[in-house]
């Protein structure tokens, strides 16, 4: 009889890692805080992903279905996990629920937060209804509403898309690059041209880093087809004039202050270590690295090793990631743990 | 890091159109040692994304050709020509405002960089400074002489008329204004430019050991000389009344 290995955090990489155990004829229980599974693009009702053009609902929902489907695989919804005890091939969890799983190895999965825009007041969310985030312009176009200004629900005739909001940041603490956020707001830009002709988009960036090949397909394509406008600037201050929003920033090209209106502003959110971090890092005893992400103690060798033998992670966990980079990674600590199991027999 | 005794100044490479560098090489590298070898300078820049969020939030630039971020990367590229020129003229056009220091993502003070610019052309006594300075002089007689510039008193409606309505919020009755201090303010709102002769002379050993007095010296010799002369005068004040009461206590 073989202990099951557990898995916590049902989004891409939870999913990944729990679909290829099961798909070895391993059992699984999988451990999900909210109740349903699906991570950031389901939770959060993300439109068509990057790269591969999709909608959310049936990329990672074809993923979720799969999971729940399976004989192999104990999904345990609206749970966490309050201690991890044991080792390699003899681990004890105690869930919220009051039950207790008894695990051959774990794999975490738990995933990032989205970063809060009311932590940078300046650019006015929070204060401004028109002034949004890029998760809330994905929920207009997934829930088939389109793009509207929150305030009186009219059609925007100019966009400001604002990068690197949470991201680059020591101001607040936040050093690190979101890795995604780019291309999604070039993504979202295109939607937006492509729902409203008539509307202006603009988007604000100090880099743009649209990495790989996304630069074909989202910075070029962007400008080629959709004529999104870029300008080199980070913006100071998001006001309104009652009327309209104003944006104050520099032209780094024509090095003037600029105030230009608009009818909304985006803010392209970055991705948070997952607030549970601190007390993930105590129930499960694995160490954060500097930025409070979980610690990656190995690149190259165990692929997905934390500092606890026997507990691995992957995706959005260890820092920004991408869904299909969190999916590899989910099925390759999935390979780490059977490695680890292996080893210990 | 220290930078006192190592310069990081690149050999020049200099301007391929102009026939010939309108100021001396050695000069600029001075000015740019002078700038880049104090202890502020490493906190106060840390790199930079060029992202103009200083320029974009800085009110001076609103009104004039100046903008921080062009500052901060004449120092960061260490383009000596630039940062020359920059203190012809435009790094006073800063407010001291420090809005940028609070807004920079990178965590530089464009603003702290262009104080250390200032100083360095005082130190030199650039024109820039002297022309800058020169209708201050009433100004720094009265700071360098009293350490106070203004009476709370002396705040009224006629005399800032350019602080338009806002200038009801000092209009007050001061004294009871005073009262609400937390910290001693021995209660005085007219008695700002008589100083205890005592808290005189530690003031002006304070500009002497600070280097103030070098740096007046420089730029504005006339007001050096004015104030040597009350500086000494407070001095031999307090030398006959400290006389005066060792004879009492002789008695
Ligand atoms: C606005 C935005 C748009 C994006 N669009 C794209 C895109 O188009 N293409 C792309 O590749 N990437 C995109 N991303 C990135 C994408 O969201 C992540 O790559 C992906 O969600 C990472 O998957 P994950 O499984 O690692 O983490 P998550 O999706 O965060 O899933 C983590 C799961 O763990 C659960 N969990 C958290 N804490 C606990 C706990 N203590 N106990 C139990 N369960 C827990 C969560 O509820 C969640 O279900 C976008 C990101 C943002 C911010
Ligand atoms: S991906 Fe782009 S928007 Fe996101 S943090 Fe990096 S540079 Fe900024
Ligand atoms: S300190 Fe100077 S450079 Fe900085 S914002 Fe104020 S006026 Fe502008
Ligand atoms: S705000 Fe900071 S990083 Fe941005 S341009 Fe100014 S000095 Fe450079």
């Amino acid at each position: 009889m073989t202990k099951p290995i557990l898995v916590v955090g049902g989004g891409p990489a939870g999913l990944a890692a729990a679909h290829s155990l099961s798909a070895l004829g391993k059992k699984v229980v999988l451990v999900e805080k909210e109740d349903k599974l699906g991570g950031a693009p389901i939770l959060s009702g993300y439109a068509k992903l990057v790269p591969s053009g999709e909608w959310a609902k049936d990329a990672i929902g074809g993923m979720v279905k799969r999971v729940e489907d399976s004989k192999m695989i104990d999904v345990r919804l609206s749970t966490t996990v309050s201690e991890l005890s044991g080792d390699t091939g003899n681990f004890t969890a105690k869930l919220s629920s009051g039950d207790e799983v008894n695990a051959a190895a774990t794999v975490m999965c738990t995933g990032f937060t989205h970063f809060d825009s009311v932590n940078k007041p300046e650019w006015g969310f929070g204060t401004h209804q028109d002034v949004v985030t890029t998760t809330q312009v994905e929920q207009m176009i997934s829930s088939g509403k389109g793009v509207r200004c929150p305030s009186d629900d009219r059609k925007p005739k100019r966009v400001a898309i604002l990068l690197c909001v949470g991201s680059r940041d020591r101001q607040i603490g936040r050093e690190w690059c979101s890795k995604i956020c780019c291309s999604v707001s070039a993504n979202i830009a295109m939607e937006i041209r492509e729902e409203l002709p008539d509307c202006h988009v603009y988007i604000y960036y100090m880099d743009i880093r649209t990495f790989g090949l996304l630069e074909t397909k989202y910075y070029w394509k962007s400008q080629e087809e959709f004529k999104v406008k870029y300008i080199k600037a980070r913006i100071a201050e998001v006001t309104s004039n009652g009327e309209q929003l104003i944006v104050k920033g520099e032209d780094t090209l024509v090095k003037r202050p600029i105030t230009i209106p608009f009818d909304m502003v985006v803010h392209a959110v970055g991705m948070d270590p997952n607030v549970d971090n601190r007390v993930l890092s105590e129930s499960f005893d694995v160490d954060l690295e500097p930025h409070g992400f979980i610690d990656r103690a190995d690149s190259y060798g165990v692929v997905g090793a934390t500092s606890r033998d026997g507990v691995f992670v992957a995706g959005s966990a260890t820092g920004p990631e991408t869904i299909d980079d969190s999916i590899a990674q989910g099925k390759a600590a999935a390979m780490s743990a059977l490695e680890c199991i292996q080893a210990t027999k | 890091m220290s930078h006192s005794h190592s310069s990081r100044v690149q050999k020049h490479i200099g301007d391929p159109i102009s026939e010939k560098p309108a100021v001396d090489q050695e000069f600029l590298e001075e000015i740019f040692n002078d700038i880049q070898s104090d202890f502020r300078f490493d906190h106060e820049l840390n790199g930079c994304l060029n992202c103009g969020i200083c320029t974009a939030t800085c009110p001076a630039a609103h009104y004039y050709d100046f903008s921080p971020r062009e500052m901060v990367q004449l120092l960061w590229t260490e383009n000596l020509e630039g940062i020359y020129d920059a203190m012809q003229e435009k790094i006073w056009a800063c407010a001291q405002c420090y809005t940028c220091a609070a807004r920079c993502p990178f965590k530089n003070s464009p603003g702290g960089l262009i104080m250390l610019m200032r100083e360095t052309a005082i130190k030199h006594g650039m024109e820039s400074a002297k022309s800058v300075l020169r209708p201050f002089s009433r100004v720094m007689l009265k700071l360098i002489s009293t350490g106070n510039q203004l009476a709370p008193d002396m705040i009224t409606p006629d005399h800032f008329p350019d602080w338009g309505p806002n200038i009801s919020k000092v209009d007050a009755p001061l004294k009871l204004l005073r009262k609400a201090i937390p910290m001693a303010t021995l209660n005085t709102t007219a008695t700002a430019w008589e100083v205890n002769l005592k808290t005189s002379i530690e003031l002006y050993t304070i500009w002497e050991e600070t280097g103030v007095l070098d740096q007046l010296e420089t730029i504005d010799e006339n007001l050096f000389d004015v104030i040597v002369d009350i500086m000494d005068e407070k001095r031999e004040d307090l030398e006959d009344w400290e006389d005066e009461q060792e004879d009492e206590n002789d008695e």
